[in-house]
């Protein structure tokens, strides 16, 4: 690991400084990612100034659902034009490059892991606040103007089912859930929404959440462009309230105050209704990439208790749908 | 059953007391939190050994309520029967077997499950 960054030290170093960046790399180190990603931390020291940093590098390896690592950095610089708060992009690398795919943004401060949110002493004053800032950056994402994300893939509603229920089906494990979430999805009214920036992913564990609430908003991998209520649903699902299922919104807040959130900055009126359609869609899919883990180890791909013992998780999805649309949950 | 005791349930709660016990001491924090998913999924097994027969049967009586004529009531002829459209979908007996039949499958895989005990509280 010394000599991997090392040799990284030497490119980034010499990456920076090509974009009129001077300083040392210091005290660069790998903090532990997602199993596709590669995310170091490093100082950046010009004589007495240090500012903090993180370099984040895909490897070629990623699903077939995530976007270029490099395309993460354009998403964000343009949703910081918003007033989103996401971290500054400093260096942007496409895969033929020394660095490869990947770039530098500066460090926020923040924690992402969603059992300490919820549960340490140092986060209690945020959580009352942090659906509606939720809310308020989901709205300034979906805000976000298109021009310069064409690169990113564009799904309808009713694309977004039918790939999902192709996957589901590559996995020959049928499921009577699933296959009336199927055919109830396509029957909903999705409403008339013009085509946003979705980040595709907005749950605890892709934010950074301090003391005052919403800090920043990163691992953007999934990003597309689509109907914007999608992220709405997915964060309110069960699957990511980690326990607490009485606090709709990620485990921690009330879905009025996400709505309100929204509604404050969105010129797009949304309504409870709405988002739990996407709520039944986003289980579905929470769902299906359960089976897409738990085949990787069927299908001897990879051997990995954890895949394995994800497969009997998929029933967790099944009696949240079942919830939702015959016995009133929410 | 020829077999002596302790019985398979016993057998993985020997397993089960002794990772928890001598191995967990020795092991490192992110293997320990590995060792909670071994012993969790062995507890699935546990719990589908005892009462898997019994709900497989169960569930097989609530897909005949929804496919009268069938012979072989599976997962698979449910699933099946939904996709081809053959049952309506706010038919109640459709419903229920869903409900129950989920409710089954959970209550092997995860009997914690934040859902699950909303629903049988």
């Amino acid at each position: 690991m010394i000599k991997m960054s090392e040799g990284l030290s030497v490119l980034l170093s010499k990456g920076l400084s090509e974009l009129g960046v001077s300083g040392s790399i210091e005290n660069l180190e790998p903090l532990t990612g997602g199993a596709s990603k590669e995310i170091w931390k490093f100082n950046l020291v010009n004589s007495d100034v240090s500012l903090k940093m993180i370099f984040r590098r895909g490897s070629g390896t990623e699903s077939s659902l995530a976007i270029q690592t490099a395309d993460e950095a354009k998403i964000q610089e343009e949703v910081r034009k918003e007033g989103g708060p996401v971290p500054e992009i400093v260096l942007v690398s496409n895969s033929g490059n020394d660095l490869g795919d990947s770039y530098v943004m500066k460090f926020i401060e923040g924690e992402t892991i969603a059992r300490k949110i919820l549960r340490d002493e140092r986060y209690k004053p945020a959580l009352p606040l942090l659906a509606h800032q939720c809310g308020e950056a989901i709205a300034k994402i979906h805000n976000t103007p298109l021009a310069n994300l064409q690169f990113l893939p564009k799904k309808s509603p009713i694309q977004l089912i039918e790939d999902l229920y192709n996957l589901y089906q590559s996995y020959q494990q049928p499921s009577p859930v699933f296959e009336y979430a199927y055919r109830w999805l396509k029957q909903q009214n999705y409403g008339d929404f013009k085509d946003s920036l979705v980040h595709g992913d907005f749950r605890l564990g892709n934010i950074l959440v301090n003391e005052h609430g919403l800090a920043g908003i990163i691992d953007w991998e999934l990003a597309h462009i689509g109907n914007p209520i999608q992220d709405l649903g997915w964060m309110c699902g069960n699957s990511w309230r980690f326990g607490n299922y009485k606090m709709v919104v990620g485990g921690f807040g009330e879905i009025e105050d996400l709505i309100d959130g929204y509604n404050s900055v969105s010129e797009e009126k949304i309504n409870a209704e709405l988002i739990k359609t996407w709520q039944v869609f986003g289980t579905f899919r929470w769902g299906v990439i359960c089976l897409m883990q738990a085949y990787a180890h069927i299908n001897g791909s990879v051997n990995s208790i954890e895949k394995a013992a994800i497969g009997r998780r998929v029933s967790e999805t099944e009696i949240d749908i079942v919830d939702l649309l015959f016995l009133g949950g929410n | 059953m020829i077999f002596d005791r302790p019985t398979s349930i016993e057998l993985i709660t020997a397993v089960i007391d002794f990772l928890n016990t001598e191995i967990k001491e020795e092991l490192p924090p992110h293997l320990v939190f590995k060792l909670r998913i071994v012993t969790n999924v062995l507890q699935i097994v546990q719990r589908e050994i005892d009462l898997g027969e019994c709900l497989s049967k169960e569930a097989e009586e609530l897909i005949k309520e929804v496919i009268k004529s069938t012979q072989e009531p599976s997962l698979v002829e449910l699933a099946n029967s939904i996709k081809e459209s053959s049952t309506e979908l706010d038919k109640e007996s459709l419903k229920n077997a869903l409900i129950e039949i989920t409710k089954s499958k959970i209550s092997v895989d995860n009997p914690r499950y934040s859902t699950f005990k909303k629903l049988v509280e």
